[in-house]
């Protein structure tokens, strides 16, 4: 029997976009508090799944036609880039940089390669978890 | 659309609550994470991403400008001429556009545009009335002015 998911869709609408602001803001918060790649990488998808809850499989894939493959591989290439990135400077490798920058609205900004290391990680998480979900998922 | 602004807004404001800082750049930031967000998302809204109907009205706002210029330097010319050879006349222009304020920004457009005036609308908001200062040339080149306006108003409303 198919029932009428109204109210768990508008919810999910709504707080979709709270779980994954969230997601940013633990992603964000990893060099100074709790948080970081992976934890905000497993909120992301958790997020996602909640839509996959909500509506099925075949939508999701249409609002979000993305091949998480794809995402997972993009991650491992930022990790990877920026591990070897270091060897161009003369210094072992993932040895990270960091330095203040003036940016124009946010002003000073502390800017530091391990943060792109870190959204290789949270890019991997996402990829990986929601293949898995997926695979599963579409076994009848 | 007006949802989605809400929602971006909210969602600013939500950046600031989790970050602790109750700062504008706080709130920019949240804006600008939660608008990457709701681009990602965007096919789950009923109308399309609310970003590219900011940039249809800045463009139309461009439009507008650049139409001003153009029918100004026009007239001029048309004053400047030492012959009088105008031949003015008056014509219908059947519109696709539905909504009060469209009709009314395309009726304030064309008055704008070189050589041409708004002079009624029909009750049944279907016809615009145009006075034009040349009628030989104007036609074929007016309605062509006429679409692009026509298109820019769609591309904001629909």
């Amino acid at each position: 029997m198919k029932t009428n998911d109204l109210i768990l869709q508008t919810t999910t609408k709504v707080v979709l976009f709270i779980i994954i602001l969230f997601s940013f803001h633990i992603f964000f918060a990893g060099h100074y508090t709790p948080g970081g790649g992976f934890v905000g990488g497993l909120l992301t998808s958790g997020a996602i799944i909640l839509l996959m809850l909500a509506f099925d499989m075949k939508t999701v894939s249409q609002i979000l036609p993305i091949n998480y493959i794809y995402i997972a591989a993009t991650g491992l290439l930022f990790a990877g880039g920026t591990a070897a990135g270091a060897l161009f400077f003369n210094v072992p490798l993932l040895t990270h940089a960091f330095g203040h920058v003036d940016l124009p609205i946010l002003g000073d900004t502390a800017l530091h390669t391990a943060t792109i290391f870190d959204l290789g990680v949270f890019l991997v998480v996402v990829g990986v978890t929601m293949t898995i979900i997926q695979t599963i998922g579409e076994d009848e | 659309m007006a949802f989605q602004i809400l929602l971006n807004v909210f969602l600013g404001f939500l950046w600031m609550f989790f970050t602790m800082s109750y700062e504008p750049v706080a709130f920019f930031k949240g804006y600008l994470f939660g608008m990457v967000i709701l681009f990602t998302f965007r096919r789950f809204f009923g109308s399309r991403f609310y970003l590219g109907r900011v940039i249809a009205i800045i463009s139309l706002g461009l439009l507008f400008i650049k139409e001003l210029i153009l029918s100004n330097i026009s007239v001029l010319k048309l004053v400047l001429k030492p012959k009088l050879d105008i031949k003015p006349g008056i014509f219908a222009l059947p519109t696709v556009l539905e909504k009060d304020w469209e009709i009314t920004i395309l009726a304030n457009l064309i008055t704008l545009t070189p050589g041409t005036l708004v002079v009624d609308v029909s009750d049944d908001n279907k016809i615009l009335y145009i006075h034009t200062i040349d009628m030989d040339d104007a036609q074929e080149a007016i309605d062509s002015i006429k679409n692009t306006f026509e298109k820019a108003i769609l591309e904001v409303s629909r």
